[in-house]
């Protein structure tokens, strides 16, 4: 069964090597912090890092982890000092919660890659679905995270 | 729902609180926190809370060795100070709220204060209704006046306690940072010193309630208390339990709306791996595995035949056929007639100034992001379920009726967080069906339905169709207005009293909100209503009935000023003259929008004003159209909620309602054959945050009876966005969604080149 490394931690999971990432990772190693939404990579509830990489992980096959290292929502820091965690609560970013930790994957993996990212790049990689409509204090806590004042230059 | 309506008061018969289960209630407010595997308790440690805590599910029973000082409010001897939380916490932030309000009466040290969310149980009933559920955004109005008599009373018996532990009058003493002290003396005892003395005296009936000057939580922008938990993946939805013994279920039904399991061959998926059990259900099947995916995997594989119900008519071109012919030809009740409609309507269409506008609205899915999900574990002299869910106690009842059980052998827990709800998790479907999957399997099941079975069961909110009549004066104002309104009922499946109520008067209240009454002065109205029957199941949706009416009447009224020469703006402020916070609302939101300034071409701004579950609000939306992509730049709200208990949590609830009233804009539920056509997130799309606009939101309290926030910004968004569009390129939308007229949403900032700003 292939081996892969989670938030740092090696884990060899018994498995079908088909079984999508987020149910090894919800299920089998119980961090449920990675939502289940829509099955098809649409709605970005799953978004994890694989290698830096954000992955919608209801569609990536365990066995496209293997000896490769993923980071979930409880490995983005470990006592929410990462720039967006600081960020989402001072903006108070969550309504009902369930898709903010694919959105905080994916946000992270953008300003890895844009650490400062313009209004066009924030909408080009941000595309998770919210129901509660969050987007506003999303893109202000994007922007808050990046060192950029809260509201955008505009076009 | 119905105001003051005494057939809407829900009796039951009062299930009793269950007795104390040796080991049971501390066991079930276990479960959410042992789901952490310590994460939970760990963090608190390291990162001393800022704010209250939700610990878990409350018990019916308080845990041994902790007397209640009332159903609401527990104080360990360690000054522990936990509050229950009646109201499911959705997202609306209701879990800061409510339980700040009490605190702040309390006196409690509200960074300290841990939170519970309740169980079923009489006391936690919303008190006007005498029904316990969440939902039509009355949570705060419902509950505001108990939980500060809740805190108050709390506040007393504490305050005795201490008092005549020392010897000295209560009122020499005072409540502060979770202890009492005596002013003369400085003597502190803390509300844990002297909580069991507390416990034993009555509870005062009318307790004193502080002066607005002495409250320190009320009406400020608290930190909510959820928001910790939900950026780090440790806040625990109904989806994450994890039951000792549990399996996980699976279902698929018929891909028919009304068709029916016809055979399924078990041993198709038998030697699969994890696989337990194949249960067949009326109009599906699941398969029981030991994980998720296993059931998932197999269900794929099962074979299953459907009795094939295919209904020709059950298409969306029918329905909106028949909601065409019923406009023409009824039949109807008519619950509103006020003045001389006929008499006004015959002298205007004799001089020529009759106009009539149709307008439709689309099917809707509710589409919460967490699926809808539930774990309950049935046993011959039982069952218990843990939901995220809105509607606990018509889950029991349903439980009961359906398993053969008394009231009092269902209990239903509900999860400390729940992934979006909109009124859909107010049904108790998904949870009888998880029940009967855990009777016929005799083991603990958490059943996850996949995106596809969540959007097709859905309980809709229903297409409709509302046609209005208005007889015009010279000056093109309205001198009469006639409505007809053609709903299936939103309200009773979730509110099953209004049964007698319909039957007898053949109207939903709620699908006629925002046309039962209005904020204009139109004293010659009528207002006819067709209860549409239909095989598809409808239900409420955030904005209920307010939604889909306002987008009739908001238009129509845009439209007559339109065609009076009028601006929007002035035309409503003159059928105003009577609704000073109508007005103020709609001044307010003119201005901050820049009403009546110029526009480059292809841009426009419309309006809209509305008075929903007892809040005014008003809209400008401002959008630039270049066929077929509608940008929209900028949705201005200004909001008279009457008082406002948190800035921030109110501020939060409009802004999302805008997104949340753009979808009614951007996709519908269509039906081909009898059968749902979308099913995921492909075919029936929400907005994104790339089409979310800039928002501008006021909040302007005028110090009326409080107000609800949650469903009341996305009911303008409609008629606003149509008439943004009309004014932009001259376009009228009779009916949403855009893609019906060849538009869609487009990247919400504007566009770049000559022109533009």
């Amino acid at each position: 069964m292939p081996s892969f490394k989670v938030n740092g931690k090696v884990h060899d999971v018994d498995a079908d090597p088909g079984t999508p990432l987020l149910w090894i990772l919800r299920e089998q190693l119980g961090l449920t912090g990675t939502k289940f939404g829509c099955g098809i990579a649409r709605c970005g509830a799953c978004t994890v890092h694989v290698d830096g990489e954000p992955v919608r992980s209801c569609s990536f096959p365990l066995a496209a982890a293997a000896g490769r290292e993923v980071t979930t929502i409880e490995g983005l820091s470990p006592d929410r000092s990462h720039p967006l965690q600081r960020a989402w609560i001072a903006e108070q970013v969550p309504q009902c919660g369930y898709c903010q930790s694919g959105m905080l994957m994916t946000a992270a993996a953008l300003l890895r890659a844009r650490p400062r990212p313009t209004d066009e790049e924030i909408d080009f990689a941000m595309t998770n679905l919210c129901r509660c409509g969050t987007y506003a204090r999303v893109r202000r806590a994007i922007r808050r995270a990046s060192g950029q004042p809260a509201q955008g230059a505009g076009a | 729902m119905p105001r003051a309506e005494s057939t809407t008061s829900r009796r039951t018969e009062s299930p009793a609180a269950a007795p104390p289960a040796a080991g049971g209630t501390s066991r079930r407010a276990f479960l959410w926190s042992t789901a952490l595997a310590g994460g939970g308790l760990l963090l608190r440690c390291a990162l001393p809370a800022k704010a209250a805590t939700m610990t878990g599910a409350a018990a019916v029973a308080p845990p041994a060795g902790e007397l209640p000082l009332t159903p609401w409010v527990r104080i360990t001897a360690a000054n522990v100070v936990t509050i229950v939380v009646s109201q499911a916490e959705i997202g609306q932030g209701i879990s800061t709220t409510l339980p700040a309000i009490l605190a702040d009466e309390l006196g409690a040290d509200w960074e300290a204060v841990q939170l519970e969310t309740a169980p079923f149980a009489p006391a936690y009933r919303n008190p006007q209704r005498n029904w316990m559920f969440t939902g039509n955004s009355e949570s705060v109005q419902a509950f505001y006046d108990l939980m500060r008599q809740m805190g108050a009373a709390a506040r007393e018996m504490l305050v005795e306690a201490a008092a005549a532990r020392w010897g000295v009058a209560p009122a020499s003493c005072h409540a502060a940072g979770s202890a009492i002290v005596h002013d003369a003396s400085g003597r502190r005892l803390t509300f844990g010193e002297v909580a069991a003395e507390a416990a034993k005296l009555p509870v005062p009936a009318s307790p004193r309630l502080k002066a607005d000057a002495e409250l320190k939580l009320i009406g400020k922008p608290l930190p909510r208390v959820d928001v910790p938990a939900k950026v780090d993946g440790s806040a625990r939805f109904g989806i994450d339990l994890a039951l000792p013994g549990m399996l996980a279920g699976a279902v698929r039904t018929a891909p028919d709306l009304l068709g029916k399991l016809r055979r399924v061959e078990p041993s198709s998926v038998s030697g699969m791996p994890g696989v337990r059990a194949v249960v067949p259900l009326e109009r599906g099947v699941a398969v029981v595995a030991d994980t998720w995916w296993q059931a998932r995997t197999a269900l794929a594989k099962l074979q299953v035949e459907f009795e094939a119900a295919p209904d020709a008519r059950l298409s969306s071109a029918q329905i909106r056929d028949d909601h065409r012919r019923i406009l023409e030809a009824g039949p109807w009740v008519t619950p509103v007639a006020t003045g001389e409609v006929e008499q006004r309507m015959r002298a205007a269409a004799g001089a020529g100034r009759v106009v009539t506008a149709d307008y439709e609205n689309p099917f809707m899915a509710h589409a919460t992001m967490e699926p809808m999900n539930c774990t309950v574990s049935v046993t011959p002299g039982g069952c218990e379920v843990w939901a995220p869910t809105q509607g606990q106690e018509l889950a029991v009842l349903t439980l009961a009726g359906v398993l053969g059980l008394r009231n009092d052998q269902v209990q239903v827990n509900r999860s400390p967080y729940v992934g979006g709800a909109f009124g859909r998790r107010l049904l108790p479907d998904f949870i009888v069906q998880c029940a009967l999957v855990s009777k016929a399997v005799g083991r603990p099941v958490k059943m996850i339905w996949d995106r596809e079975e969540d959007i097709r069961r859905d309980w809709f909110r229903p297409a409709t169709a509302v046609r209005l009549t208005c007889g015009l004066d010279a000056a093109g104002l309205p001198t009469a207005l006639a409505a007809r309104v053609v709903s299936p009922t939103i309200l009773l499946p979730v509110f099953p009293a209004l049964a007698p109520m319909l039957r007898e008067k053949g109207f939903d209240p709620s699908a006629l909100e925002g046309m039962l009454e209005t904020i204009y002065e139109l004293p010659h109205r009528r207002v006819d209503f067709h209860l549409w029957e239909t095989p598809i199941p409808t239900s409420v949706m955030r904005t209920t009935g307010y939604g889909p009416n306002l987008f009739a009447l908001e238009s129509f009224v845009d439209e007559l000023a339109h065609a009076a020469g009028t601006d929007p703006l002035a035309y409503r402020r003159r059928l105003l003259g009577k609704n000073p916070r109508a007005r103020r609302v709609l001044d307010r939101a003119a201005q901050l929008a820049g009403w009546g300034t110029p526009l480059p071409p292809g841009r426009g701004r419309g309006l809209a004003v509305a008075e929903a579950f007892g809040t005014l609000v008003a809209q400008v939306i401002e959008v630039a159209v270049s066929a077929p992509e509608v940008r929209v730049l900028r949705v201005t709200s200004a909001v008279d909620c009457g008082r406002v208990l948190d800035p921030g949590i109110a501020a939060s609830n409009i802004e999302g309602g805008v997104i949340f009233g753009l979808a009614y804009c951007k996709s519908e539920i269509t039906f081909d054959h009898g059968a749902v056509v979308q099913s995921n997130f492909d075919g029936y799309e929400l907005p994104y945050l790339a089409e979310a606009p800039e928002l501008v939101t006021e909040l302007m309290p005028s110090g009326e009876k409080l107000g609800g926030i949650g469903e009341t910004s996305p009911v303008t968004v409609s008629p606003a966005l149509a008439n943004a569009i009309f004014a932009a390129c001259g376009r009228r939308l009779r009916a949403m969604p855009l893609g019906r007229h060849g538009l869609r949403l487009g990247v919400a900032r504007p566009p770049k080149g000559k022109g533009y700003a």
